[in-house]
């Protein structure tokens, strides 16, 4: 396949094989009989295209070749130029006569169709996470009646199989993407620590932060939970809460500081937690802290291949039990992780609940997951959040962030 | 003596198209572009298809043809109806309105059409200045 020159040499340590990513797709294809596919979620576009796409875009995968991305047109050149694809093979749509999403899926669609007929693998189910990117029943409906003969089979398994085991690429794209974030929280440690808090609010420690971490190459805060999460007093504590978008509230002596940091390195995530009490904390308080710091460490001992969702709750809710804090926690421990666009399900959409996270899946060798562990007490408006990217090794767990756990008072 | 006037689409209106674009397009004018363009015309007074081919090499005007039958290929495609074409050439539509109501249709790279139709502007130009019989 031809490549553009500026594609990353092997010896590059976030170097990603896309051309392989593409063969491994077109393989899948043939073995389901799939004549074409038709990507449209955010995930399968970053794991194919290697470039941050925020408008609706498609990928069209052929049985062979390279594939053909379309994106709105006021991005496509900016895409062309990150992507290892060359420019006619990043197309603009636009409002024209010819160059509407349709008419560019069908033009691109039908050569690979014997008659009008044949499988079009889609992308298509639901999920909690908002720019996930499936197709709309709009869009299914337009293109079925530009192309009538074609069947159309939800094929999104294939991409999520492919991308569930991280190569070396990614992996390094993660841990970049976590020394940054560490970097942003030691600039939002030495800001708040000496009553520096006093005065400032969520939104100036989330500004803090990625303005620290854009210095040493983040991308973007890119959750789409309001980027950096920073949440203080009764918000860190509100009830099953887990999303907190900085708000203009300011920050106040004697209570919980929450600070949930996003960096993003070529489309490789950083996403983590660390919490503080602002100049004092109450005896009540610091047994919270100590709840939840040693439920922390019990949770990374744990992560290890065989290990599922499940196992891993009941033997944290049987620790919260033991030391009486089951109440306030938050009965999740973890959400999935890729590239960009890849969030919330673990694993496969093979569980009880239609595209939730299988709790009996089992975490493999080079799995990755965020540990997400949410401690509430709305009560006495004390909460605290831990996230750290998890890569699963041969016998336990790398936590990608490196920023000592504890629960400070500042 | 009154200037004479090329029936739109006719041999002869295809070669003094042509001849107006190698004369008064440059290549500097032209961007050095190289690239190839058809405009196809549906629903002729006639009732058939035609088309008009042109090739630009290094911003050099190199051919024009009148098409009938299969169309080769080109880098881009534009396919409106005769009628449609025509009042662009009478300058009573622009090409973009055209575009954006789906009048007219593009094949090929939008990206690229929209870097080079300030370039092809200066072509259609002078095309709208061939005395034409429609």
């Amino acid at each position: 396949m031809p490549v553009k020159k500026k594609v990353a040499v092997k010896t590059d340590p976030y170097f990603i094989d896309f051309p392989k990513r593409v063969k491994s797709i077109q393989k899948e294809m043939a073995r389901h009989g799939i004549d074409v596919y038709l990507g449209s979620r955010l995930r399968t576009l970053s794991w194919i295209v290697d470039a941050f796409m925020p408008w609706r875009s498609y990928i069209v995968i052929p049985p062979e070749g390279l594939p053909t991305v379309i994106t709105f047109v006021i991005d496509a050149a900016r895409v062309a130029d990150d992507s290892w694809l060359d420019q006619d093979h990043i197309l603009g749509y636009g409002p024209m006569g010819g160059q509407d999403q349709v008419a560019l899926l069908t033009g691109l669609i039908k050569p690979y169709l014997k008659a009008g007929k044949g499988i079009i693998g889609m992308e298509t189910g639901m999920g909690t996470y908002l720019p996930e990117g499936h197709l709309t029943l709009f869009e299914f409906v337009m293109l079925k009646a530009a192309m009538p003969k074609a069947t159309f089979k939800n094929a999104h398994e294939m991409v999520d199989r492919l991308s569930m085991i991280k190569d070396i690429g990614t992996i390094n794209r993660f841990r970049e993407a976590s020394r940054i974030v560490d970097i942003g929280h030691k600039v939002v440690r030495e800001a708040i620590s000496d009553g520096g808090y006093l005065k400032m609010t969520e939104t100036e420690v989330a500004g803090l932060a990625a303005y620290a971490m854009r210095k040493v190459g983040s991308e973007w805060e890119w959750s789409f939970t309001g980027g950096n999460e920073i949440a203080a007093g009764y918000r860190t504590g509100l009830a099953a809460g887990a999303c907190t978008p900085a708000s203009r509230k300011k920050l106040k002596t004697g209570e919980p500081l929450m600070v949930d940091l996003h960096a993003m390195f070529k489309l490789g995530l950083g996403d983590h937690s660390h919490n503080y009490f602002l100049g004092k904390a109450s005896k009540r308080q610091l047994w919270h802290a100590q709840n939840f710091v040693d439920l922390i460490k019990k949770c990374l001992k744990a992560y290890k291949p065989g290990v599922s969702p499940t196992k891993l709750a009941d033997q944290l809710l049987a620790f919260a039990e033991e030391r009486e804090f089951q109440d306030y926690l938050v009965p999740g421990f973890e959400h999935g992780i890729g590239m960009m666009g890849d969030e919330w399900r673990i694993g496969l959409n093979d569980g009880p609940f239609e595209y939730w996270t299988n709790p009996e899946h089992p975490y493999k060798k080079d799995e990755m997951l965020i540990c997400a562990v949410q401690y509430a007490c709305p009560e006495e408006d004390v909460g605290f959040r831990y996230e750290n990217p998890i890569l699963i090794t041969e016998n336990g767990c790398e936590a990608l962030s490196k920023f000592p756990l504890s629960i400070d008072v500042v | 003596m009154p200037e004479k006037k090329f029936k739109y689409l006719s041999k002869e209106w295809a070669e003094e198209v042509e001849r107006r674009l190698k004369k008064e397009l440059t290549p500097d004018k032209m961007k050095h572009i190289t690239s190839s363009m058809l405009t196809v015309y549906t629903n002729c007074p006639d009732g058939k298809t035609r088309a008009v081919y042109y090739k630009l090499t290094d911003g050099k005007v190199e051919t024009v043809t009148l098409v009938e039958g299969t169309l080769p290929k080109a880098e881009f495609s534009i396919t409106a109806e005769y009628e449609m074409f025509a009042r662009i050439s009478r300058a009573e539509l622009k090409a973009r309105s055209a575009l954006m109501s789906g009048k007219m249709s593009l094949k090929g790279n939008l990206v690229k059409a929209l870097t080079l139709s300030p370039t092809v502007d200066r072509l259609n130009e002078v095309i709208a200045r061939v005395p034409t019989e429609y």
